[in-house]
């Protein structure tokens, strides 16, 4: 093979995998809207406005007339036709990588998004079949993150810097190094989703207003637990001081030890201005008594700070050695430190 | 002699027949707004009363119906009715007393349940365990009925059609069975599912009245917001007994 066509063939496969880069970023946008589209049918109680599934009032849910979006209705279809979207998006990008992509991982790591997205379908059709049972919306709404999170993962896999391979980050010389960033990302990506499980209970328990005031809980720092609501509203704000802890403590970590990493410190910097936001629309939602549009953005912004974790958390994993192998015992003697020093990304 | 027996024979079938249906031919139960249809047994005493409503009459809340436009645009809210000083939608019914342990014939006629301009009519209504709930779409637009019963089994049933009318039967006594419709999240109705024919609604004024066989009774009253009072009465043949509730406004439960 002479080595114009190598060159041509390579940048092809450059395209290609562009391509496939792009579109898991744009399944992963979808994504996020649809976990919005998917807190409003919670939000305004509209889950069970169409009582059949997978036909719409007889209909098949494709034809369903759009004269007939009305009240409830409006918000279960549109999830419905979006959750299909989004499905059909999840096929193509398997198909699509298991034909362009080499790692075996990411393809199975693809094909894994596909089974989700279609046990996520099943579920919908579930809760709403049993008529909303705690513990399939539960699941729905906790396998929609888990969702989430495989396609960013796959978003970020497939992107050209990944697969150039990321640099090596060493912390600085004078930074606190009691516990590992990697360790600390993935304690707090933990944390957040254990957050958003509890937020789910919380909305499908109907919890969300047991306790009406804050920041206090009726007018006292710790509630009086006379009823399971109760104790599931507070265990969501205790694990949203917790959350609030475990993010300020990662973003500061970043800050002081890895702040030249513009790899490492954007995702910390968005993912701690997410947590203002998340936390004055948690705060907004009682105040208001929930009203649907602020406890929608704070389902989908839960979604959002997650999947910044996520995504900080891979980048902390691949880029920063082993916890033995930062500055006082490197484990990379040969490889010279900071942005010109390349990892193999898993490969 | 031949004829003669032929002729005693279908006097005697006559008055039989006349007595059957003097029994099952008795006047509905007066119901309110809301009733438990035909009473298949013979009620010869009755109980009547007002229900009074003490305190601030909450203003209605005006209902934003323009998620569909086919409702009616002026929508209240109402959970609280109270009109010359009386509270409507109240179920009256027997909770105990000589009913118990005893079983009643199941009305043959439905009790219906309209979807008129985005809200049920009527608000409130009484059934018999076994009795026929038949709830009809009177709109130009959608609706689902879901019934969010603990004893019994959750029922959601989609009306895409105007003049469509589903049924319903209710399995086990439930007392209040709250009706949802979630396309127009604000519809809702509340039932009370008896396992005898003994109950009513109160209407205009806070009235009632509460036809019964004569005997010893517990007369409960409930409202979906403002709770449930209970009363003893003892009733003889023909008697018309005057029992009256009183709810505060200070008993409203509030929403979560």
């Amino acid at each position: 093979m002479s080595r114009s066509v190598r060159v041509a063939d390579s940048l092809h496969e450059e395209g290609e995998n562009i391509g496939l880069h792009r579109f898991a970023l744009f399944t992963a946008c979808c994504t996020a809207l649809l976990i919005f589209i998917g807190g409003l049918v919670t939000s305004t109680e509209s889950g069970l406005s169409v009582p059949d599934w997978p036909t719409t009032y007889g209909w098949n849910m494709f034809a369903f007339p759009v004269s007939k979006w009305v009240g409830g209705i409006f918000y279960e279809h549109s999830h419905r036709l979006a959750a299909s979207f989004v499905g059909f998006l999840t096929l193509i990008l398997a198909f699509w990588t298991w034909v362009a992509e080499k790692r075996q991982w990411v393809r199975m790591l693809a094909v894994a998004a596909l089974g989700t997205v279609m046990a996520q379908g099943i579920l919908g059709g579930l809760t709403v079949m049993l008529f909303l049972p705690t513990s399939v919306s539960m699941a729905h709404a906790c396998l929609a993150q888990t969702f989430f999170c495989l396609i960013i993962a796959i978003t970020l896999f497939t992107s050209p810097r990944w697969k150039q391979g990321l640099p090596i980050a060493h912390p600085s010389a004078d930074a606190d190094s009691s516990i590992s960033l990697p360790a600390l990302c993935a304690t707090t990506t933990a944390a957040i989703y254990v957050q958003l499980l509890l937020g789910a209970l919380m909305r499908h328990t109907d919890s969300g207003l047991a306790i009406k005031d804050f920041p206090l809980s009726f007018g006292r720092i710790i509630p009086p637990f006379t009823s399971s609501h109760i104790a599931i509203h507070f265990s969501h704000r205790v694990g949203a001081l917790i959350v609030s802890v475990m993010i300020v403590w990662t973003f500061l970590r970043v800050r002081s030890a890895y702040r030249k990493y513009d790899l490492l410190r954007r995702p910390a910097t968005v993912m701690f201005s997410l947590l203002w936001l998340q936390l004055t629309l948690g705060a907004s939602t009682v105040w208001s008594s929930k009203a649907v549009l602020i406890t929608t953005a704070h389902v989908a912004t839960g979604a959002l700070v997650l999947g910044t974790s996520v995504l900080l958390t891979l980048r902390a994993w691949t880029m920063i050695p082993a916890r033995s192998a930062e500055p006082s015992k490197p484990s990379r003697p040969s490889r010279p430190a900071g942005e010109d020093a390349r990892v193999p990304s898993w490969q | 002699m031949r004829k003669l027996s032929l002729l005693v024979c279908s006097l005697v079938l006559l008055s039989l027949a006349a007595c059957g249906s003097s029994s099952n031919d008795l006047p509905p139960i007066p119901a309110g707004s809301g009733g438990g249809g035909d009473t298949p047994v013979a009620t010869t005493a009755s109980i009547m009363g007002k229900i009074s409503f003490e305190g601030e009459v909450p203003k209605p809340g005006k209902i934003i119906t323009s998620a569909d436009p086919n409702c009616k645009k002026e929508l209240f809210t109402e959970d609280t009715k109270v009109s010359d000083g009386g509270l409507e939608n109240v179920i009256i019914y027997v909770s105990g007393g000589d009913v118990a342990g005893k079983s009643y014939p199941v009305p043959s006629t439905p009790v219906e349940i309209d979807q008129m301009d985005c809200h049920y009519i009527p608000h409130a209504l009484v059934i018999q365990v076994g009795q026929k709930l038949a709830v009809k779409n009177g709109d130009m637009t959608l609706h689902n009925i879901h019934t969010l019963g603990e004893a019994n089994t959750t029922w959601n049933v989609g009306q895409a059609q105007q003049g469509m009318v589903n049924d319903h039967v209710f399995d086990k006594p439930e007392v209040l069975l709250p009706v949802k419709c979630d396309v127009h999240g604000w519809m809702r109705a509340f039932i009370a599912v008896l396992n005898n024919p003994f109950g009513t609604v109160s209407s205009q004024g806070g009235k009632y009245e509460l036809k019964l066989p004569a005997g010893k009774f517990e007369i409960t009253a409930i409202h979906e917001k403002y709770g449930k009072q209970t009363a003893m009465v003892e009733v003889k043949d023909n008697d018309h007994s005057t029992v009256d509730f009183k709810f505060k406004a200070s008993d409203a439960k509030s929403g979560n």
